[in-house]
């Protein structure tokens, strides 16, 4: 019970001591909470829109009829494209997109309308800027169905003129339709997609580097790490202690963040929240003693830094978000699996938006459990490998 | 005056040189971030997404519109599920990522003129997943239903050319272009290099600079030339050779690249020095960084419209020279524009450099001023 209770005080020691460092510089301070939640409500300003609207294109109508100015007006209609400007030559809406004042062009070439009556089944082309392809393939999808729109209700006259009924000609037109429904987050909505995903892996990088800073300073310091050790007693409690304050920071944003997305930003919760939690704390956890095992490893202060930085900076493209895993090659399968918030997001995705069953997330808790307990590891072994001279240098000068 | 100037030049140089955290940032990251980041998207595109398949029908229609489906590039039919429920357990699991019902009687509505739809499940959560789906089914759905109706038409007596006018009155193209295969590295590197320019470049004047003094005019001066020829050499490396060697589409003159490249890497430099002289700490500046690599990424506008963004916001975020200059040598480079397109975003950068110099300087004096 009193070794216990010993024990219970050099966490606390040494928890206080980290407390006081935190509290000497208003800069780390800064970086705990302010700046990344900061950084949360600028990435959410940037997608607070969900969906883009009114994406400028241009018009080349070569046409002037009925027809072509009714195929302008259906483009113009969608929501997600805007009609800008209005072109007399390719070349002038190709300008457009070269300046950046337009992700598309629509030509319509002279004698359209004839050509249609005539049956000779003219060509209307849209030109997209597919070198930016977010808005690219928006605009591809929403003037391709805006002008399709079009072609289907000639069709659907044509048929009529040549003696079908009405409900006949308009199944003829699409004699396969598709009723396609995404499973989970059914409305595309980019604020789940994106701002839920680059939250924890910015986060990633906040609660890494906190680690490898506590760790490099203590390492710097004159006192050094034997300092630390001797305030905490036994290793883990050390590496406990001067951790604690921060993974409470870090989680307390990565829930303030969740609070935010979930609350007033309207995202749907539909998975369990106490397991939200534990794969949060592990989370938390498994980043700083990557952070932590870092700072180790290095040499000083920036080169603890800078190894963070390589590590968790370009962590996104791995994650499997934006392009898929199953696509990757064979190095960054095997780096996604190193990083934390590779798993992280995974379990996000099973539970908030699938809801999947808990068997099925637990392959990917076990990964990050496992990241965890390896960093952890390594962050113990090097901490007693660094602190035992100096600790047993130390004794010897006290005795 | 000259003999200094060049003296300060190889000072600047050698300062880079012997500083290992300039070395290593100035040096060594550009090399490593431009062959480490591009790695998860080099596959370019989706191949032989894995999807389940329900055909409730079971008829030569059914087999024949799934055999068009794994005929696409981007999909491949991996499973026959027998329901709903598991098929969704094999999504769920992440061994399909798409699942396609053919309900019964597809081909009998088919053949008789009605309208045989199917339904497929895409995966919501991953966007480029989702409409690898949608474009590969519809395309199938498409071609299959043409081809159904043309043949109905043509046996009720109607001459193939007025079949396909009566089908297809109105033939829609959509044409991609700059990145015509949509490749993912090809959309996504060409703007992540540019960014990391301007990160490893202020990491290298954070590292040299942080908490130090100024060492006057023409140093910093000579400094401030050494960082924009050392990182226009680091431009032509990462915005020509690289593409390259990972075959991304580049078609842009390499002269107007310069026109943009160089005023945008003063930019940098000046608002490095502002930023050195502002963050006291080495290592301030350079987490600092790190974190702000991907907002600074999304605000480029590449890859999320610019226009989605509030007004305020874009704003502001022109004072950061890589929200201009990001989108302008993507335009140069992959879609070749000419100087006359992006003469804005020279100004713009010029601007910025004079108005961070200015910034610089006046913090200078500001910290000078209480000791004097």
């Amino acid at each position: 019970m009193a070794r216990k209770a010993h024990l219970a005080a050099g966490f606390r020691r040494v928890l206080l001591a980290e407390l006081r460092q935190i509290g000497a510089r208003p800069g780390l301070m800064f970086m705990l909470a302010p700046f990344p939640l900061l950084l949360f409500v600028l990435l959410a300003a940037v997608f607070q829109l969900g969906l883009p609207r009114d994406l400028p294109i241009t018009v080349v109508d070569q046409d002037r009829s009925t027809l072509s100015r009714q195929m302008v007006r259906i483009v113009d209609a969608t929501p997600e494209v805007a009609v800008t400007h209005e072109e007399g030559t390719l070349s002038e809406g190709r300008q457009r997109l070269l300046t950046g004042q337009a992700y598309g062009v629509v030509l319509i070439p002279p004698r359209t309308e004839r050509d249609v009556l005539a049956g000779r089944r003219p060509e209307v082309v849209l030109f997209y800027n597919n070198q930016y392809m977010t808005p690219g393939s928006l605009v591809a999808r929403s003037v391709g169905g805006a002008l399709g729109t079009v072609a289907a209700g000639i069709s659907v006259e044509a048929r009529i003129a040549r003696g079908s009924d009405v409900e006949s000609a308009t199944q003829a037109v699409l004699p396969v339709p598709i009723r396609q429904s995404a499973l989970f987050n059914p409305s595309l909505e980019y604020v789940q997609f994106l701002l839920a995903a680059v939250m924890p892996t910015v986060l990633q990088i906040f609660i890494g580097a906190s680690a490898a800073l506590s760790f490099s300073r203590d390492r710097q310091g004159v006192a050094g790490l034997g300092k630390s050790l001797r305030l905490g007693g036994t290793l883990t409690r050390t590496a406990a202690g001067k951790l604690a304050p921060y993974t409470l920071a870090y989680l307390l944003v990565l829930w303030g963040a969740d609070a935010l997305l979930f609350g007033p930003m309207g995202a749907r919760f539909g998975g369990s929240l106490t397991f939200h939690v534990a794969y949060g704390v592990v989370f938390v956890l498994a980043s700083q003693m990557l952070g932590a095992a870092a700072a180790l490893v290095a040499r000083d202060t920036v080169s603890a830094l800078a190894a963070v930085g390589v590590i968790t900076g370009p962590a996104f493209g791995f994650t499997g978000i934006t392009f898929p895993r199953l696509s990757m090659n064979g190095f960054s399968d095997v780096w996604a699996n190193l990083l934390p918030v590779t798993h992280y997001l995974e379990l996000r995705t099973d539970n908030i938006l699938r809801g999947a069953p808990l068997d099925i997330s637990m392959p990917a808790f076990a990964w990050l459990c496992s990241l965890a307990l390896i960093y952890g590891g390594v962050t113990l072994l090097l901490l007693w490998r660094h602190g035992r001279p100096r600790l047993a240098a130390t004794r010897g000068a006290t005795t | 005056m000259i003999a200094a100037f060049i003296r300060e030049i190889a000072a600047a140089i050698q300062a880079i040189w012997n500083d290992k955290g300039a070395r290593s940032t100035m040096l060594g990251a550009t090399l490593f971030f431009s062959v480490f980041f591009p790695q998860p998207y080099l596959s370019e595109v989706v191949r032989d997404m894995p999807v389940a398949v329900i055909d409730q029908d079971g008829s030569t229609l059914s087999r024949e519109l799934i055999r068009r489906i794994d005929a696409a590039d981007a999909v491949a039919v991996a499973r026959y599920a027998a329901d709903m429920p598991s098929a969704r357990a094999l999504f769920l699991r992440r061994q399909v990522h798409g699942i396609v019902v053919v309900p019964p009687q597809f081909e009998r509505d088919l053949l008789a003129g009605r309208a045989a739809p199917i339904a497929i499940f895409s995966d919501g959560g991953y966007f480029l997943l989702n409409s690898v789906m949608s474009s590969a089914l519809s395309n199938a759905a498409r071609s299959l239903g043409a081809e159904v109706q043309v043949g109905r038409l043509t046996a009720s007596g109607v001459d193939a050319a007025q079949a396909m006018a009566i089908v297809e009155p109105l033939r829609v193209t959509t044409v991609p272009l700059f990145n015509p295969t949509g490749g993912y590295a090809s959309f996504v590197l060409p703007a992540v290099f540019v960014l990391i320019l301007q990160q490893t470049l202020l990491m290298g004047i954070g590292n040299l600079k942080a908490g130090r003094r100024s060492a006057g005019g023409l140093s910093t001066f000579a400094d401030a030339i050494v960082y924009v020829a050392l990182y226009s050499l680091w431009a032509g490396v990462v915005l020509v050779l690289l593409p390259w060697v990972y075959r991304l589409p580049r078609i842009g003159d390499v002269a107007v690249m310069y026109a943009v490249a160089v005023p945008f890497l003063a930019a940098v430099t000046a608002m490095g020095l502002a930023v050195a002289r502002l963050i006291p700490s080495k290592e301030g500046v350079i987490f600092f960084l790190v974190v702000l690599g991907m907002p600074l990424f999304f605000l480029s506008g590449v890859s999320w419209p610019a226009e989605a963004m509030p007004e305020l916001l874009r704003t502001v975020a022109f004072a950061i020279p890589s929200t201009t200059a990001v989108p302008a040598l993507v335009r140069v480079n992959q879609m070749g524009a000419d100087l006359r397109s992006v003469e804005t975003t020279i100004f713009v950068q010029l601007a910025l450099c004079l108005a961070y110099s200015t910034l610089a300087m006046a913090i200078e004096r500001w910290k000078k001023g209480p000791s004097a």
